[in-house]
């Protein structure tokens, strides 16, 4: 016990020092950790909302709105709805007048109502909302519907064939990117970590050379430096979550002001597993780099 | 302190080659017993090899052919994770003393109880203990560079006799000291071969080894070439009386 504890003393003390007699370069392994995190942090973040994008967008891709012109009496709108609903393809239809509309896109979160108060006018125009049976008909009812005078001409509707395709691709090319990012940073990180540790190990040559003389084992001369490597780690995990952790919330609320039809959510849970995983990954870069740092530099 | 095991030497080395990878032969067929309790003086010119021997004693090197066996061991077939443990049997002294400025006297000879995992319940008994053998009560608190080369050396030594070693190498111990406080530190070596702890002393200091008249093992060119009891600095015949 008394044993463990001196050690425990030891490596902790001793890395304590180290951290501050070498503040720079260790100040510097702290930022590039720090860096590492938060660029890991907020791809997973991103990742997962673009994930949510894609499942909500499938949920709403077997519809489409076929936007009505101004002039459009109500009758024929009715008599093009009969026509639609007649339609073997077509499961449902349903009317959405231009209050209808406008009532519907004051729902949407995060928009200030008195924009469309200032306008004065009703800019939305009516729309038929066309549910299809198979999604893979929707191309085709677009293409009709469009050559009818009674629907509006920007745009015609709100079909957008690959939304979904080119959400995913965002998605795919943003994880790639993010990944060689934080691969690059990772290595990075590991390497300033090491060099770390290497200074550390100069600073205390004298020591170590004293240590092994009077006959301390491998692991009592290498611990101090792994303890620094995790004491980099744990200081820019901390920063990092901090960030993440509060920065997350306020960011999805400005981001939801700016994409208004983009449906992105705040999910705290998802959001604690990212924090773990930054902390996890953060310990791993501090304990890799000063291990290295010790094999390379304490070879007798 | 000392079991005497009759016949076993504590220190042996058979036909003991030491070639750097640079292709310097620095010990060349080398053999040499030193029992237990032994005073012995290891001379010759700089170069001549006695720094390797010392070096190949505590395995900072390893000799390229031959048996070297402390306390039995051979040193050869001693795994990297046994060496500390053949380091805390071996006190070691060296010319520049090695101690670290920013540690006080207690806090250096404490170091070496510390580093080694002893419980530090005994480490204030042992490290007084041991300051009282080389006479520095007193001076438990002052940076060695407040300490004159005698009084560092004495906490050298006092490091050096925190585990109750069984083996006291010394390395030009006096080197970088005056005559006067040289023979201080002889004086000391000596108490510390009468408590049964065999003592190498690698030295230059002619005066010392031809006053003391003990064992003197002469190294030149990688090989003993002398090797007597009483003996002096230089062999009896360069002697000119």
């Amino acid at each position: 016990m008394h044993r463990l504890w001196n050690r425990i003393d030891f490596a902790f003390s001793s890395a304590w020092q180290n951290f501050w007699r070498n503040a720079a370069v260790s100040v510097a392994s702290v930022l590039i950790v720090w860096v590492v995190l938060l660029a890991l942090g907020s791809l997973l973040l991103v990742l997962h909302s673009l994930d949510q994008i894609v499942a909500l967008e499938k949920t709403k891709a077997s519809a489409i709105s076929v936007y009505l012109a101004d002039s459009t009496p109500l009758s024929s709108a009715m008599d093009f709805k009969l026509q639609l609903e007649q339609d073997p393809r077509v499961s449902n239809v349903t009317y959405v007048s231009k209050d209808q509309a406008l009532a519907r896109f004051r729902q949407l979160p995060a928009l200030d109502p008195s924009v469309i108060d200032t306008l004065g006018t009703n800019p939305l125009p009516a729309s038929l909302d066309v549910t299809v049976k198979d999604i893979r008909n929707l191309g085709a009812i677009d293409q009709a519907v469009r050559t009818s005078p009674l629907v509006d001409r920007s745009p015609a509707t709100n079909y957008e064939p690959n939304v979904i395709d080119k959400i995913i691709l965002l998605a795919r090319v943003a994880g790639i990117a993010g990944l060689v990012l934080i691969i690059g940073l990772t290595g990075l990180s590991v390497f300033i970590i090491m060099l770390t540790i290497r200074t550390a190990i100069y600073l205390r040559r004298k020591e170590i050379e004293v240590m092994k003389l009077v006959g301390a084992t491998d692991w009592f001369v290498r611990w101090p430096f792994i303890v620094e490597g995790l004491i980099v780690g744990v200081i820019g995990a901390v920063v990092a979550v901090l960030i993440v952790g509060f920065g997350y919330r306020p960011a999805v609320i400005n981001l939801q002001s700016v994409l208004i039809f983009v449906p992105l959510a705040f999910d705290p849970s998802y959001l604690r597993v990212v924090l773990a995983a930054m902390l996890g990954f953060g310990l791993l870069l501090g304990s890799l780099g000063s291990y290295l740092g010790v094999r390379r530099f304490l070879k007798q | 302190m000392a079991t005497v095991i009759p016949a076993a030497p504590q220190i042996s080395l058979e036909h003991v080659q030491k070639t750097y990878p640079n292709g310097t032969v620095a010990l060349r067929d080398v053999t040499l017993e030193i029992p237990k309790q032994d005073f012995v003086f290891l001379v010759g010119p700089s170069g001549a090899g006695k720094s390797t021997l010392v070096r190949l004693l505590i395995r900072e090197e390893k000799a390229t052919s031959g048996i070297i066996r402390v306390e039995g061991q051979d040193l050869s077939r001693l795994k990297r994770r046994h060496l500390p443990y053949l380091r805390r049997k071996i006190g070691m002294v060296f010319q520049d003393f090695k101690l670290l400025p920013n540690l006080t006297v207690f806090q250096n000879v404490g170091f070496a109880l510390r580093v080694t995992e002893g419980a530090l319940r005994h480490l204030k008994p042992k490290v007084e203990e041991v300051l009282s053998i080389v006479g520095l009560e007193g001076k438990e608190n002052k940076f060695p560079d407040q300490l004159s080369g005698g009084e560092q050396q004495r906490v050298a030594i006092a490091r050096a006799l925190v585990h109750d070693p069984r083996i006291f190498l010394a390395d030009e111990p006096t080197g970088n000291l005056d005559p006067a406080t040289s023979w201080e530190i002889i004086q000391l070596l000596l108490q510390i071969n009468a408590r049964g702890t065999t003592v190498l002393m690698a030295t230059h200091n002619r005066e010392i080894v031809d006053v003391m008249r003990r064992r003197v093992v002469a190294i030149e060119g990688g090989q003993i070439v002398r090797d007597e009891d009483a003996g002096g600095y230089h062999a009896p015949a360069l002697e000119s009386h």
